[in-house]
């Protein structure tokens, strides 16, 4: 197994709700039992809903919260309870690009020194030709290094943010929504850019994002949140061509595609998601599948195997069958 | 209602917490000051002999913690000084008991409270209508005319001393004009009129150095609010300016505002010094200059006592009403 | 197509501001007939959003509109402000992008919805509700008669949006005007809401304009499109004019940049370069040609000219502001 960058093994993170002295302390169960492998070369998108534990999830991996309960390791090693100095090897081969661009880079900061900070944390001092192809890297210029975050567009931050995350060379970026606050002509060059830094640098990605679009666009492989769970997992192809968990299947389904007339199966899900504070025993998914029967109630289902596939796993009592449910 | 009913009793009894640490605090500092008490009360010539006997009979001989907790008794069971037919009685709730003046701090307090509520409560809702509508005028005319008037307004008002006003008050509708009486106090029960009568000066006075804060409050929360969403919303519903401010937007600017005044009226309530003064009113901020004036600690520590009391009051009014006024605020 | 309900002309929107005059909206035309669909689609800053809220006029004071704003033929815009206020709402409603900050939070939801319809009805408060009530289950909340005293808090992102639809419902208007009304929500909740925004369309013949960036959301519901660059359009037609025969660079390049859910991906999004250009800072040629792909196909007119809506031989009306007289083919 050397080529597994990140492994979190049984994660759970939960928070504590401010409770009330006569009450039962309340948790969100934000992430609720997860496992999870990223391998070398490999870009995992990681898409569901808005309060599904994505987020969270991406913090547990790069080790910027401790998890609850349960093991992250990177490069083989245990880490999870290596802490403050000891912490910066660890961090250096993880690094996290955030959503907006504009509220993680210091206002107050040059380009110049938004990129060495993370060399300084390293204890290094970076040279001008360093960063000049750290920017080049991003298709920026040398010009750029003596302006400020706000003489940027979002595009070009989010590129800023991106240098910042290459600069001490990671094996692996978390991109927690990097392109959700851009507009669609610059997400397609924020998108292209992170797959021309996969072929260059060999980078291998977790990519947060709640467009199934534009995970599909770069991700080999996907994990399907639910309520802290990771409910489908599995290559692209296969997860997208013939989704295996009625909420992965609904989900794709509400996907609006961009050619008119062509007309989608809707499945149109009713309800809310329940929220994590107190999730539906069984199955969390329950409550707003169209399959659901007495059994889903009982006893959480596991991720298995789905028919003639090693790779591709759901956690469904009922999954749908490979064959019958593409989308053709 | 469970919630609010829990919230009530977990906030009181934090109440009482807080007041038995603050009574224990101030009965530290004002027994800690040199002055003695039954020092003045001893008389001259003051030999020490009488003074041991004064001592003795105000129980300022025992030990610091064992007056403090005598204190504490008298407020639950009262208390006596002295025996026989020299003892003084003083019942419960006893706050402690003023020997120069001859009376229970309690008496004097529930005496002199009227006066004070008389002129805090008038006074105050004089500037809560006054301070928020020409803070609301300020908002809706931003940057013309009548909003740098009332910015003006607010301007002398935060810093024109009281006693100045009160004095200038006095002089130009009392003497010169002959329009009000010039101090005294009249109580509400004996001829509501004189008491308004009265009182109209020290109100409006009072009323002009207060609102002075709620212009400022109120103008800078409705430009914000007029910002909001829903305030678009409204217009876009058809709502007129007049329904879009008065309905949809000041209901935002009244939840701060709601929690300065609160605070404004407990603090005035425990004696409005300066006011009274001016006009010569015997009320709880009088009561407490001459108590410090004549080392009366008893009286000290209980208008002290008391002040802290209704701030603290105050507060918990002003939580419920912020619950009240602002649905996202559950008192969990 | 049919007679159009809503219909704009020559719209102009300049903001003065402190560093000069900003022209958001320099010059567009759409119109909108009953039962069918508009959408207006752009990248963020091209004046969508500006575009409806003149059509609402809504626009704050430093805003100087000019053009015509025509409903079934009536001149809306320099009415009265009092005339207006009994358009908006009744016959022209809004569907904002963020529902909680759409809404009052403190009020209830329906006493919002009952508001919406008493601006425009005189009615007791009580048939109002009812009417609230009558529209929050339309909408799909369950439980409506209780839920209807719940507060925007309490509900989900999708619940308050069905809120903000119900209240912009009430008084069936004839044209609605959504402002990404599902840019803030999950993808299953998305569909929900276009699900009801089409059922309602088809159950009252409302003309709806929607606002869009989402290309996929466009393709599934429009039946006209309207693509604004920078404040002017840069082409118009059918829905199918544009996702099957795009006449501008711009809308190309939108196509081709957005990933699609439903197919295997292609290697490579193309892209267009650059960003979009602030409201104003081209004032010469055609504002997309720092961006674009094709100017050199057609030289110097690119940057002295500016092209205007020309119609497509022999496809209706479909229009593009481009001076490369022919179909633009994908470059990769
Ligand atoms: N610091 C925190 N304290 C308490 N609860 C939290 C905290 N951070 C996250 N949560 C809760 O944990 C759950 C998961 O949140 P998370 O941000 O990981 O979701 P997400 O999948 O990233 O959603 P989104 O798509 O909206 O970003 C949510 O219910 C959230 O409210
Ligand atoms: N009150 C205002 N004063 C000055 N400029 C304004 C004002 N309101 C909007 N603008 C400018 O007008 C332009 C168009 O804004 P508008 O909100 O219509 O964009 P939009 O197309 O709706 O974008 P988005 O997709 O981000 O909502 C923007 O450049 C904006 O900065
Ligand atoms: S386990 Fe049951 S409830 Fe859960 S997804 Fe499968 S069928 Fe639905
Ligand atoms: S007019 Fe010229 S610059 Fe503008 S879109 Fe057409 S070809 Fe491009
Ligand atoms: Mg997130
Ligand atoms: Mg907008």
């Amino acid at each position: 197994m050397s080529d597994e960058l990140l492994a979190l093994k049984d994660v759970k993170k939960y928070f504590g709700l401010r409770g009330v002295p006569w009450q039962k302390a309340q948790a969100v169960r934000a992430v609720d039992g997860v496992n999870l492998v990223v391998r070398k070369g490999e870009t995992l998108g990681l898409v569901g809903e808005s309060g599904s534990g994505k987020s969270t999830l991406a913090r547990v991996a790069t080790r910027l919260l401790d998890p609850t309960q349960g093991r992250v390791e990177i490069g083989g090693k245990d880490v999870t309870k290596v802490k403050g100095r000891r912490l910066r090897p660890i961090r250096r081969r993880i690094q996290m690009v955030f959503q907006d661009p504009q509220a993680s880079l210091n206002p107050r900061q040059s380009v110049a020194t938004i990129l060495s900070t993370p060399f300084r944390a390293q204890g290094l001092r970076p040279t001008r030709a360093q960063l000049v192809e750290l920017l080049e890297q991003v298709g920026l210029a040398e010009e750029h290094l003596v302006r400020y975050p706000h003489e940027f567009s979002g595009g070009q931050r989010q590129r800023i943010g991106i240098a910042r995350a290459l600069s001490v060379k990671p094996d692996l970026l978390v991109c927690d929504e990097p392109v959700s606050a851009l507009d669609v002509s610059v997400q397609a060059q924020v998108l292209n850019l992170l797959a021309d830094l996969r072929d260059e640098l060999g980078l291998s990605y977790v990519l947060v994002a709640h467009d199934l679009a534009v995970v599909r666009q770069v991700a080999d492989r996907i994990a399907v949140m639910y309520l802290g769970t990771i409910v489908e997992e599995g290559p692209a192809a296969q997860v997208y061509e013939s989704p295996a968990h009625p909420y992965t299947k609904a989900l794709l389904s509400a996907v609006p595609v961009p050619e008119p007339g062509v007309s989608r199966d809707r499945i149109v899900l009713t309800g809310d998601v329940p929220t994590p504070v107190n999730p539906p025993s069984g199955c969390p998914f329950r409550t707003r599948c169209y399959k659901a029967e007495d059994v889903c109630a009982t006893k959480r289902p596991v991720l298995e195997p789905v028919e003639g596939s090693t790779e591709h796993r759901a956690a469904c009592y009922f999954p749908e069958l490979p064959t019958s449910e593409r989308t053709q | 209602m469970p919630d609010l009913v829990w919230f009530l009793i977990r906030r009181l009894f934090g109440a009482l917490l807080v007041m038995l640490a603050l009574s224990l605090a101030v009965y530290l500092i004002f027994y800690a000051i040199p002055a003695d008490p039954a020092h003045l009360a001893c008389g001259k010539p003051c030999t020490p002999d009488r003074l041991e006997q004064a001592r003795h009979f105000m129980q300022l001989d025992q030990s610091t913690l064992q007056q403090y907790l005598n204190f504490l008794k008298g407020i639950v069971a009262g208390r006596t000084f002295g025996d026989g037919t020299a003892a003084v009685h003083c019942n419960a709730p006893c706050f402690g008991y003023s020997f120069p003046l001859a009376r229970p701090v309690t008496t004097l307090i529930t005496d002199r409270l009227p006066i004070t509520a008389s002129i805090a409560l008038g006074a105050a809702v004089l500037w809560l209508l006054f301070g928020v509508s020409l803070g609301v005028i300020a908002a809706l005319n931003r940057g013309r005319i009548l909003d740098r008037l009332a910015v003006g307004v607010a301007l002398a008002g935060v810093s024109t001393p009281s006693f100045l006003l009160g004095l200038l008050a006095i002089l130009v509708f009392g003497f010169w004009l002959n329009m009000v009486p010039v101090n005294g106090y009249v109580p509400l029960t004996e001829s509501p009129v004189d008491w308004a009568w009265h009182l109209v000066t020290p109100w409006i006075v009072l009323a002009i150095l207060q609102a002075a804060s709620y212009i400022r409050l109120t103008r800078s929360q409705m430009l914000e609010e007029l910002n909001l969403d829903y305030i678009t919303t409204a217009r876009a519903k058809g709502a007129g300016e007049a329904r879009v401010v008065l309905t949809h937007g000041l209901r935002g600017v009244l939840v701060p505002v709601i929690t300065l005044f609160g605070l404004d009226l407990g603090g005035l309530l425990g004696g409005a010094i300066l006011t009274e003064k001016v006009f010569s009113m015997q009320g709880l901020g009088d009561l407490l200059i001459s108590a410090v004036g004549q080392l009366d600690v008893a009286v000290v520590v209980g208008v002290t006592l008391f002040s802290a009391f209704l701030i603290i009051l105050a507060n918990l009014v002003v939580d419920i009403v912020h619950g009240v006024l602002d649905p996202r605020v559950s008192h969990g | 197509m049919a007679e159009p309900v809503l219909e704009v002309h020559d719209l102009h929107v300049t903001f003065s501001t402190e560093n000069g005059p900003v022209p958001a909206v320099d010059g567009i035309d759409f119109a909108v007939a009953p039962g069918q669909t508009l959408a207006i689609v752009g990248e963020s800053g091209s004046g969508k959003s500006v575009s409806s809220s003149a059509v609402m006029g809504l626009l704050p004071s430093n805003a100087d509109v000019t053009g015509e704003v025509l409903l079934d033929g009536r001149q809306l815009a320099g009415l009265p402000n009092d005339e207006l206020r009994k358009i908006r709402g009744n016959d022209i409603a809004m569907v904002f992008q963020d529902a909680l900050s759409a809404l009052n939070p403190y009020y209830s939801v329906g006493w919002q919805v009952a508001e919406a319809y008493r601006l425009h009805h005189d009615v007791p408060k009580k048939v109002a509700r009812r009417r609230a009530v009558e529209m929050l289950d339309k909408v799909g909340i369950p439980d409506a008669a209780r839920r209807a005293d719940s507060y925007p808090h309490e509900f989900s992102g999708g619940m308050r949006q069905r809120v903000v639809i119900a209240m912009a419902l009430v008084n069936d208007p004839r044209v609605l005007i959504a402002d990404e009304p599902t840019t803030a929500l999950d993808v299953t909740v998305q569909a929900q809401i276009m699900r009801l925004l089409d059922d309602v369309q088809d159950e009252f013949g409302t003309a709806l304009i929607l606002i869009s960036h989402d290309l996929g959301v466009v393709a599934e519901v429009a039946d006209d499109v309207l693509v604004m660059y920078a404040g002017r359009a840069a082409e118009r037609g059918t829905v199918r004019d544009l996702f099957f025969r795009a006449a501008h660079p711009y809308s190309l390049g939108l196509l081709g940049a957005m990933p699609r859910v439903d197919v295997p991906p292609k290697p490579r999004l193309t892209t267009i370069p650059g960003t979009p250009p602030g409201p104003g800072s081209i004032t010469t040629g055609c504002p997309f040609q720092p961006r674009c792909a094709y100017t050199h196909l057609v030289g110097e007119r690119c940057i002295t000219e500016r092209p205007e809506l020309t119609p497509r031989p022999g496809e209706g009306d479909h229009e593009a502001a481009c001076h490369l007289g022919r179909r633009p083919e994908v470059i990769l």
